[in-house]
């Protein structure tokens, strides 16, 4: 907001309100927002830096000065890095596959005219409405017929295309893809990969960005399956955490450090995608 | 432009190379390991390399009695896993159990709530009577070495902990009450039956005005595993809408509900742990792996070994049993005789005194109760209470118990809503029609 | 990077003279554009169909094959009976119970979810500082490990002395039951849900805001539409077919919430959803039929049913949501700010 315009035009920039900086009301609506989310992060940060006691405070705000000899216990019980690097195999390759294949489907079914594309895509989101929990039964009986048990294909293998992706890449390249690209690309001789590539990909990215992001922290996060179809050969960082639950009694404390200490890959990628999911000004230029 | 498809190709090629290497050998199959074959040890085979898998759960204390295994047995290597919570291990051993049994583990722990259904498919675990079992069954406690043994006389479990039960009980509420706090004093005050522990229970509750137990499911849960017969006949029909002992107990438990002497705590929350510092109960059913329980419960409350926790030889009804586990070979395993062997070891009396020490389990061999109960180490927190000791002497004369196959649906699950009710205001008759109810509904 | 050519291409587009014909090369060049045309979008959706043909339809036919017999978990397969678990568990109270809790924490959960979430994102779509910051801020929620979450929100809702009740005693409400009366535990389970899904959902819309073209906001705002304006006949129609996405998945998820009342329950039994069962919801239900009751027949029966009930208010929902999101495209500023897109674009191409 400059000070330098005349009187008339600057009310009426301000009257627009567009690409205006917002106000304190908001940033603190905002604040008040992320203060709520992040609590229980740090929450889990000062306990974790804390005893055992430290989790029955009902408002604990300052972290104690534990975290370092608490990582130290967690490192000695269990195989932290082994767990990690098999963490990273199998939320990357799984992140990596659904996105190609989300976008690759996703863009098909949102731009493309074949024939059965409406009922396809109706079954495909139907595919989710189906409960999972009682499938690990027989998912366990196919993976033990494919000899996969205690091997990372078994977890890697049952999630390398998701009907989440393909539902979501759909959505989002109905409406920011213009057709009339695609008809200039095709008029210009591309066949339909480089079309994808050249048209599709770009305007996919922040929607490729946020799927990335979404797919990779499911996979970390995932707990019953690994802890059924894997064993202590291919431990992930999740059924890895869930050995600092044995001893005499729990102590939180080195649990909560554990899970600390596997959240830290999850923060990183956060700032790498965030820098993704910057304006789409050049979105703008394309639709315009 | 060119700089995403660049990106594109080379996510295909990432993925693709760390597909390709983990399908081509991310990990090694059972059979793999190529150490020197040395004949050391004691192995039952002829000394060829062996991995043995192994699942336990909670808070078992096996690291290092398996780095000391392999050290004395160097061609076998263990491959341990533990899952969190006994919830969990069930739901692991259920899913391979119905996927046909194939998955399981080599050795497979196995939860004495768990056996009453595994008991059904009995035939999912070997016959230890095959590997020698009966050799060493006078190691164990006699209703324990029962407990593992199927209706056709297959013993399918080695036993490893046990949780006969005391009482764990506030000396410093007891003092304020007007009670003996000493605790040779408090077995002798609460030595009798339910009837009595209820009536010390209103002696406290009159002159403190609160509540003498955290809430009325353990309490039931003790009473229950007191019968001769449980909620199921030996026959195996089940026993309890007519059951005129059970109703009998259920309007003891009723009436100490109404009394007030319940302090209607979710069990597992207990206020987040406060309830065991602040006063709000001052007695806790106590078997041998609970000790541990209260220990993390009271300092996540902010309290320590000062708050006046202590541990009395003493159960009311008499001696009591609550939970344990076994160590049982998959009917699938590739290496029986090893995996026998491995299970057999791990509950030697001298092998479940290191375990004791590690975490706390107490023993279900005889030798190492009494060993336990010699040392008489103190425990600072229950006012140096000899624990081990005083454990070792409950461990006696409890009685076996014949435990159907949905015992513990109905523990959790029928008498579980049943014993909240009562603490939350309803009488005795109703919260047993609501009990059989849920009876009729979950089981039948 | 990609504007410029982009630009041109599209320049082109409108000002080349489109031929009749593709330009060919001979029959076999034709006839491979015309391949390339018909099967490619075959190819590009074939490999999710391949990998559930080959890992997600066995399991599918397998809990439907279930769901006929008389099947106990441990013991295998018994009689046929054909409806005969469906017709039991539908004349089951459990099971009712566990759907209207569903229902309702479902309703209670995701439709402020929703309308957070596009608040949220509109907020977050503005030119903010430290960007970055903020829009992963309200992913937090969702990388906080599970036992943490039981352990906060316990003690959250502690009837005895937590956060929830302290700070209503604050303005003079009494304690609530929050773990015991059903209403109360619902809005707890709600409360998880919600707090750990709305940033998602959010920066799922934010994405879609993302590629909204700012000059129609500034045409409308020249016509003098305000900012609720702005956002209700531009925003939200131009995002609508994620918007539509967004209450889909949320439809589904709400319907199968499992996670949070097991979290919730910390009781022995973990699994039945409170001592009286007044938050357990219909996953939770179909897991204490599998594993506690270790009757896999019915608890495959309530699979599908559950999964009828999903198609059944996704239909609904997917309806609602069309009619909403298409009604404020016809509004006048609307309206008129598309008639000046044209006019630009048509300037611009000259």
């Amino acid at each position: 907001m400059t000070t330098t315009l005349p009187p008339v035009k600057r009310k009426r920039r301000q009257s627009m309100g567009i690409d205006r900086r917002p106000g304190f009301v908001l940033y603190g609506l905002l604040t008040a927002f992320i203060l709520g989310n992040a609590y229980p992060l740090w929450w889990t940060f000062v306990v974790a830096s804390g005893t055992n006691s430290t989790r029955g405070e009902t408002f604990p705000l300052i972290p104690g000065g534990n975290f370092l000899s608490n990582m130290g216990k967690v490192l000695d019980a269990i195989p932290f890095w082994k767990a990690l690097v098999n963490s990273l195999i199998v939320s990357g390759t799984i992140t990596v596959s659904v996105v190609f294949f989300s976008t690759l489907a996703g863009y098909a079914f949102a731009k493309l005219r074949f024939k059965g594309r409406d009922g396809l895509m109706v079954f495909v989101i139907a595919t989710m409405a189906v409960p999972t929990q009682l499938g690990i039964i027989p998912l366990f009986m196919l993976m033990k017929d494919f000899g996969w048990t205690g091997k990372l294909g078994a977890v890697i293998v049952p999630m390398l295309v998701t009907a989440f992706g393909v539902f979501f890449m759909r959505q989002y390249l109905v409406d920011v893809i213009p057709d009339e690209l695609i008809e200039a690309a095709r008029v210009d001789g591309a066949n339909q990969f480089r079309t994808f590539l050249n048209v599709a990909v770009p305007a996919a990215r922040p929607a490729m960005a946020i799927l990335a992001l979404f797919t990779f922290m499911m996979a970390w996060t995932d707990f019953l399956w690994p802890m059924i179809v894997l064993n202590a050969q291919n431990p992930t960082m999740q059924t890895a955490l869930a050995n600092l639950q044995s001893g005499y009694y729990i102590d939180y404390s080195i649990v909560l450090a554990g899970a600390v200490m596997a959240t830290i890959p999850l923060l990183v990628l956060f700032v790498a995608a965030g820098r993704q999911l910057i304006a789409g000004i050049m979105q703008g230029a394309v639709k315009g | 432009m060119s700089f995403s498809r660049r990106r594109t190709t080379l996510g295909i090629a990432a993925g693709a190379t760390a597909f390709a290497l983990l399908v081509a050998g991310c990990s090694s199959s059972k059979d793999d390991d190529k150490t020197p074959a040395t004949s050391g040890g004691n192995a039952s085979t002829s000394g060829e390399d062996v991995t043995l898998t192994i699942t336990t759960f909670g808070t078992m204390g096996y690291e290092d009695l398996y780095t000391e295994y392999q050290e004395l047995h160097p061609n076998v290597k263990i491959e341990a896993t533990n899952i969190d919570t006994g919830g969990n291990a069930r739901t692991d051993t259920f899913t391979k159990i119905a996927a046909g049994g194939d998955g399981l583990t080599d050795i497979v722990a196995l939860e004495e709530g768990w056996l009453g259904a595994i008991m059904e498919v009995s035939d999912s675990f070997e016959d230890l009577r095959d590997y020698g079992i009966e050799d060493r069954k006078s190691d164990w406690l006699d209703w324990k070495y029962a407990q593992g043994t199927d209706a056709n006389g297959r013993v399918i479990g080695y036993g490893t902990d046990i949780g006969p039960e005391g009482i764990c009980y506030r000396g410093d509420l007891f003092e304020a009450a007007g009670l003996p706090s000493d605790r040779d004093a408090v077995a002798d005050l609460l030595e009798g039956d339910w009837a009595h522990f209820m009536e010390v229970g209103k002696q406290y509750k009159d002159a403190t005005g609160k509540a003498f137990y955290d809430q009325s499911g353990f309490v039931w849960n003790a009473m229950v595993n007191q019968l001769s017969e449980g909620y199921y006949k030996t026959d195996g029909s089940l026993n309890i809408e007519d059951n005129a002992d059970m109703q009998a107990l259920w309007a003891i438990l009723a009436d100490g509900a109404a009394n007030g002497l319940s302090a209607a705590q979710g069990a597992w929350d207990w206020n987040g742990g406060k309830s065991f510092v602040d006063g709000t109960f001052a007695t806790f059913m106590c078997p041998g792996w609970m000790l541990g329980v209260v220990q993390g419960n009271t300092e996540a409350g902010g309290g320590d070994a000062s708050t006046g926790w202590d541990f009395a030889d003493v159960f009311p009804g008499g001696a009591a049993n609550w939970g344990g586990s076994f160590l049982a070979v998959a009917a699938n395993s590739k290496h029986k005789a090893e995996a026998a062997a491995l299970a057999s070891w791990l509950t030697e009396p001298e092998q479940q005194v290191k375990q004791f020490e590690a975490a706390g389990t107490f023993p279900s061999t005889i030798a190492s109760a009494e060993e336990l109960a010699a040392s008489g180490t103190p425990n600072a927190f229950f006012n140096d209470a000899p624990v081990g000791q005083l454990l070792a002497g409950r461990a006696q004369g409890v009685k076996a118990q014949f435990k159907g196959p949905d015992d513990s649906l109905i523990q959790e699950n029928v008498f579980g809503p049943a014993t909240q009710a009562l603490d939350n205001g309803s009488d005795g008759p109703s919260g047993w029609s609501q009990a059989i109810d849920l009876l009729h509904e979950l089981v039948g | 990077m990609s504007t410029s050519s982009e630009t041109e291409v599209a320049a082109d587009a409108t000002t080349r003279r489109r031929p009749q014909v593709p330009t060919r090369s001979g029959g076999f060049g034709n006839w491979l554009s015309q391949f390339d045309r018909k099967v490619t979008p075959y190819i590009y959706i074939s490999p999710f169909f391949l990998l559930f043909g080959l890992i997600g339809l066995f399991p599918l036919a397998y809990t439907l094959y279930v769901s006929l017999f008389d099947w106990d978990l441990l013991k295998g397969k018994g009689d046929f009976v054909g409806f005969g678990n469906f017709r039991e568990v539908l004349n089951s109270d459990l099971f009712m119970n566990s759907i209207g809790n569903t229902i309702w924490i479902f309703l209670m959960s995701s439709i402020p979810q929703v309308i957070v979430a596009l608040i949220l994102a509109a907020i977050l779509d503005q030119n903010l500082r430290g960007k970055s910051f903020w829009r992963m801020g309200v992913l937090l929620p969702y990388v906080v490990a599970p036992v943490a979450v039981a352990l906060i929100f316990s003690s959250v809702f502690n009837e005895a002395d937590g956060l929830a009740n302290n700070l209503l005693n604050l303005i003079g409400i009494g304690d609530q039951a929050w773990k015991h009366d059903r209403v109360e535990s619902w809005f707890a389970i709600a409360s998880m849900v919600n707090w750990r899904w709305t940033g998602y959902n959010a920066l799922i819309l934010l994405a879609a805001m993302q590629a909204v073209p700012r000059d129609m906001y500034e045409s409308a705002a020249i016509d003098g539409a305000g900012w609720a304006r702005r956002f209700t006949s531009i925003t939200i129609p131009s995002i609508r077919p994620t918007v539509i996405f967004v209450i889909i998945t949320s439809t589904i998820g709400g319907l199968q919430i499992f996670a949070e009342p097991r979290l919730f329950d910390v009781s022995n039994a973990g699994g039945i959803g409170g001592a009286d069962r007044q938050f357990q919801t219909t996953v939770l239900f179909l897991w204490e039929m599998a594993f506690f009751r270790r009757d896999f027949g019915q608890a495959a029966a309530v699979a599908w049913l559950l999964f009828l009930l999903i198609l059944l208010f996704g239909l609904v929902n997917f309806f609602l949501s069309r009619a909403i999101a298409t009604s404020g495209s016809t509004s006048r500023a609307a309206r008129r700010a598309a008639k000046k897109q044209k006019y630009l674009a048509k300037e611009a191409a000259k």
